[in-house]
């Protein structure tokens, strides 16, 4: 099916419709490969664009997939203009500790805080794994995408993603034994 | 050394198998104990990264508006028309799919396209809900527990809001939140129900008339009242389900303002 002919009106409906419900998707898969919000959000919103352009190109009902490879690839060109001009980001961004500091008053109840740095501890986990690993974990965990669907988004065989997905979940699993060793609240 | 099926056992966990290589796998692992230790520690992983809280963040609500503006400058320049009788389709039309999408979406349609009344509250009250989506705005005192979010709502702010836990009917209480409009420093209890979050504000008033139910930016408001306090749940979920938490709250115990 291709949408070239169709009205202005009736293209950005269609867009809207098949298109918009992965944006949550996408933003998660962003959010994953950039590890900062604002980065994330630029990549979003140029992928989302580059989708509306390249709306023609869609082919089949894999549109999700579809999606998920242009945020990706939106996602290496970001990086490779910020690696041009010589731009380090953060190794973690967390505009949490602004809030937190203006509220350092209230009570924060001791279980609470312990789950919070589980969640840390698996982000920072994740976070400092390889962005090949982490994005065929994302793929495959979170967006419970099909080996031919993330091998469509990631651009390799599926022999890759099945080799990778295996030593992303080794390495994810190791590490995070390593993190339990010195801090008993990060694994239960 | 790793047993020569462990990426086949991985893709039976995958559900890539078909009936037949999933029926030998299921036996091979039953015999090799490494096998059966990969398929636990799959699972493990699996478990831990589905339930990481950070994996479920929704865009941010100024994320979406910034794309759609994009799009709208896109528009006209594609198809060589120009768009000036055309009003931009509103964010959440896209956000929805399948027939009860349309249904809701068409009675969200109705209530915009019927003349807004023009109650700055309502205005307030949906600003700072969409305030409080932005990271970390959320939550003041973090907690499931009432007797911990009560209390502090007395210093805090002008009002005492009742507080409750209703995990059992799916919406679980994650906090509160001090916030200010209407002159006054008002309070928030914040409800978490599936993916979404309900903002419930309380505020006093000393003026009859409620306003009523009311849906601006594609989020709904449900108001209610006790005593001379009055509450305001909001959120993006089905009408249903805010309406839901409306009523147990309302019935759940008795006011006391001030």
């Amino acid at each position: 099916m291709t949408y070239a002919n169709l009205s202005m009106d009736d293209r950005r409906h269609r867009f809207e419709v098949l298109v918009l419900p992965h944006l949550d998707a996408a933003y998660r898969f962003a959010r994953w490969l950039a590890r900062s919000s604002g980065d994330a959000d630029d990549v979003v919103q140029e992928a989302v664009l580059r989708a509306f352009r390249g709306f023609d190109t869609l082919r089949g009902p894999d549109v999700k997939a579809w999606l998920l490879t242009i945020v990706k690839n939106c996602h290496l060109t970001a990086l490779k203009q910020q690696q041009r001009r010589g731009f380090v980001p953060l190794p973690e961004e967390h505009d949490v500790q602004d809030g937190q500091a203006m509220i350092a008053t209230t009570a924060d109840p001791d279980s609470t805080s312990i789950r919070r740095d589980e969640e840390r501890t698996l982000d920072r986990l994740m976070s400092a794994l390889p962005e090949e690993h982490r994005e065929v974990l994302v793929l495959r965990e979170l967006e419970e995408m099909d080996y031919r669907e993330i091998a469509a988004v990631t651009n390799v065989p599926i022999g890759t993603v099945m080799s990778r997905l295996a030593r992303a979940r080794a390495a994810l699993k190791a590490r995070w034994l390593k993190e339990a060793e010195g801090q008993p609240h990060a694994v239960r | 050394m790793q047993c020569a099926e462990s990426l086949r056992v991985q893709a039976y966990f995958d559900g890539e198998l078909d009936a037949l290589d999933a029926a030998v796998i299921e036996r091979h692992s039953e015999a090799c104990t490494e096998c059966r230790a990969l398929l636990a520690d799959l699972d493990h992983v699996r478990g831990a990264l589905r339930q990481d809280p950070s994996y479920g963040c929704a865009p941010p609500p100024a994320l979406r508006t910034r794309i759609l503006r994009a799009l709208d400058r896109e528009s006209p320049r594609l198809g060589g028309m120009r768009l000036t009788s055309r009003r931009p389709r509103p964010f959440w039309m896209g956000a929805f799919s399948g027939i009860g999408g349309t249904s809701i979406a068409a009675g969200i349609a109705f209530f915009v396209m019927a003349a807004p009344l023009t109650n700055p509250v309502l205005d307030e009250v949906v600003s700072a809900h969409v305030r409080s989506l932005m990271p970390d705005h959320l939550i003041d005192v973090v907690s499931t527990d009432k007797h911990t979010v009560k209390p502090w709502f007395a210093g805090h702010t002008d009002v005492s809001p009742v507080v409750a836990d209703f995990d059992q009917q799916g919406y679980r209480l994650v906090g509160g939140r001090a916030d200010y409009f209407d002159h006054q420093r008002t309070a928030v209890v914040v409800y978490q129900h599936g993916s979404h979050v309900i903002n419930v504000f309380s505020w006093a008033t000393d003026q009859r008339g409620l306003p009523k139910n009311t849906t601006r930016n594609g989020y709904h408001l449900a108001f209610w009242q006790t005593g001379n306090l009055v509450y305001c749940a909001v959120s993006d979920t089905a009408w249903d389900e805010l309406l839901g938490l409306a009523r147990l709250l309302r019935d759940s115990s008795a006011p006391d303002a001030r």
